[in-house]
């Protein structure tokens, strides 16, 4: 009898204690973090070696990939200039002259702007443009007739994001 | 006045005009500029190792083969009489079968040692004698003994030196590599967090660009119009580089200005058409890849008319496996040497105004290895530790440099191979600064100081 007294005790303590604690009013405690706001293009921060800008380049520009021995002597090619920008603004001419370059036509990109805008980001910055970025291209785009598909990729072939991953 | 406050007087305006500063080109001013020497510079790397003994000590055969024949086989550059017997340096007879039996004509009739100063030992006195390191001191004034191969330059190079404080433009200073080889496109600048690539100089290794690897990728490159067209792709890219602004994520240029990269295209494109039309500027024999390169060198004086100009050659090298070979290329790239003082003088911006520097940037063996040439004769090559490799020679020529002059001998070495530097930063007018900076190596100093 004096045992089950004591186990019955010991029983409505812990009962006690746990209703104790479940009754405990959860609080909640809402913030506000800091966080830094970043580009849609801050996480590119490597630049690509020759060899990836190259074969990224010429993918881009021909919608296959380029031969090894072409790669090599590109290569040596771009090496043999010291100032990049100059090399592969040189490398890239000499690719708009190639006659398998695919390309859309003038008539294309001004048929439907945005397509050709977003296609451009999407093949060569791998993203899509933020709004700001769409409504400068599609504005430059039509507000001069001057602007061809080739110019647009030229520009975006020797960026500095396009050089980056 | 009496005569002593006169003199005294007169010393304080003089001394006060000497000590006034150097407007540069640039506009920019500093107490520590000086008027420059001259106007242009160029400075040949001469030319993959060749050794005092068939160099500045004209002993041909007899300091290396056992053979009693001694001359000179570099007479545009020095003074001495050539070789008269066992003649194989030359150009090959081939009605006769004789390998290198015809000597290539001399261009200059006064050899630059006597229009020049001659400091016949000068030396590689730190590290090991390889290519890399010659060259990198070369450019750079400091010996770099911990410098890996595939690096740049730990300390600034001469070009970063001129851009930075004599404000020359890119386009003011140019590195033509024989070739992409032995890391050659990393010495246009250096790593040091005060200088690198924003103050680099321009590099090209025309053997590549204009060879086949140009010819694949770069001949025939679409020619834009440069106010329509190049506007237009300025605008775009402009606009893209801007929404990537990240610091110091660029594509690697070398701070060329929009007409700068325009003349650069230009060259490039001018002289492909030069390439086809064989009309490249050429020495009169021109069958090494040393005397090519120097052609493309002088178009590079041509179009751009560069304060400084580096060349390196290196076809001496193969005399680490045929010795008769190495002769023949001694002697071209003297022939070479010639041609490009020659050209120098005949460009109008250039003439009488340019001074030309030539140094080996490291000597050979005393000693031949074992491989032997048709000839028989034995090959040397630049072994770290042999004190051969560290005897070179310094030639300067052109307006303000003593003629006629030897400065050094065996016994009394003058120079050190880190003396072009300071040498050439010296003709700008600004040494002090470049030895305040405090980055050249502790031997180095202006030649014109050890006179």
């Amino acid at each position: 009898m004096q045992t089950s007294g004591k186990y019955f005790v010991i029983a409505m303590l812990i009962i006690g204690s746990l209703s104790m604690v479940a009754c405990r009013r959860d609080v909640t405690v809402f913030g506000i973090d800091d966080l830094t706001i970043l580009p849609i293009n801050s996480e590119k921060n490597k630049p690509k070696t020759s060899a990836q800008y190259i074969s990224v380049l010429y993918t881009n520009l021909f919608q296959r990939a380029i031969g090894p021995n072409d790669m090599l002597s590109a290569q040596k090619a771009i090496e043999s200039i010291g100032d990049k920008q100059i090399a592969y603004d040189i490398l890239v001419s000499k690719y708009m002259n190639d006659p398998t370059l695919v390309l859309p036509t003038n008539e294309e990109m001004r048929a439907d702007p945005e397509t050709f805008v977003r296609n451009t980001y999407t093949r060569f910055l791998i993203r899509q443009p933020t709004e700001a970025e769409l409504a400068w291209m599609l504005n430059y785009i039509n507000s001069r007739p001057n602007v061809t598909p080739e110019l647009i990729y030229f520009s975006f072939a020797t960026s500095n994001e396009h050089f980056h991953y | 006045m009496n005569r002593r406050k006169f003199i005294r007087q007169a010393g304080t305006v003089i001394g006060g005009t000497l000590a006034s500063p150097y407007i540069m080109p640039s506009g920019l001013m500093s107490m520590s500029t000086t008027a420059p020497m001259a106007e242009h510079v160029v400075f040949v790397l001469f030319a993959g190792g060749v050794r005092q003994q068939e160099s500045v000590l004209q002993q041909y055969l007899a300091g290396s083969q056992n053979e009693n024949v001694e001359g000179n086989i570099m007479y545009n550059m020095l003074s001495g009489a050539p070789p008269n017997d066992k003649i194989a340096y030359g150009r090959d007879d081939i009605q006769n079968n004789i390998i290198g039996a015809i000597p290539i004509d001399r261009i200059l009739q006064t050899p630059l040692a006597e229009q020049g100063t001659l400091f016949p030992e000068v030396r590689f006195s730190k590290g090991g004698a390889g290519h890399y390191n010659g060259l990198s001191t070369g450019v750079s004034g400091n010996y770099e003994l911990s410098q890996s191969l595939r690096a740049r330059p730990a300390s600034p190079t001469i070009f970063e030196y001129l851009r930075r404080h004599a404000g020359f433009k890119a386009t003011d200073t140019w590195f033509v590599g024989v070739d992409i080889g032995g890391s050659r496109p990393l010495l246009n600048y250096s790593e040091h967090p005060d200088y690198g690539r924003r103050y680099g100089g321009n590099f090209l290794a025309p053997l590549t660009t204009f060879g086949a690897p140009g010819m694949k990728h770069f001949m025939d490159f679409k020619n834009y119009h440069p106010e329509t067209e190049w506007e237009i792709i300025r605008e775009i890219r402009g606009f893209l580089n801007q929404n990537f602004s990240t610091e110091g994520l660029e594509i690697p240029h070398l701070y060329n200005s929009e007409e700068e990269a325009y003349q650069i295209r230009e060259f490039v494109r001018s002289t492909f058409e030069k390439v086809k039309a064989n009309n490249l500027i050429l020495p009169p024999v021109n069958d090494n890849r040393d005397l090519k390169a120097i052609g493309y060198a002088v178009e590079v004086l041509q179009w751009f008319k560069p304060k400084l100009l580096v060349v390196d050659l290196s076809d001496i090298d193969v005399c680490h496996a045929n010795f008769t070979a190495y002769l023949k290329n001694v002697h071209r790239a003297d022939h070479g040497v010639g041609f490009l003082w020659r050209e120098i003088q005949r460009i109008p911006e250039m003439q009488n105004n340019t001074i030309m520097i030539v140094m080996p940037e490291h000597g050979r063996d005393l000693a031949p290895n074992p491989i032997q040439d048709l000839n028989m004769w034995y090959a040397f090559d630049h072994s770290t530790g042999n004190l051969n490799t560290r005897r070179i020679f310094s030639l300067v020529v052109g307006p303000g440099v003593q003629g006629n002059l030897r400065v050094g001998s065996e016994s009394n070495p003058v120079g050190d191979a880190a003396d072009i530097a300071p040498t050439i930063a010296d003709i700008f007018g600004i040494k002090q600064q470049v030895i305040d900076k405090g980055l050249l190596d502790p031997a180095a100093m202006s030649l014109f100081d050890r006179i």
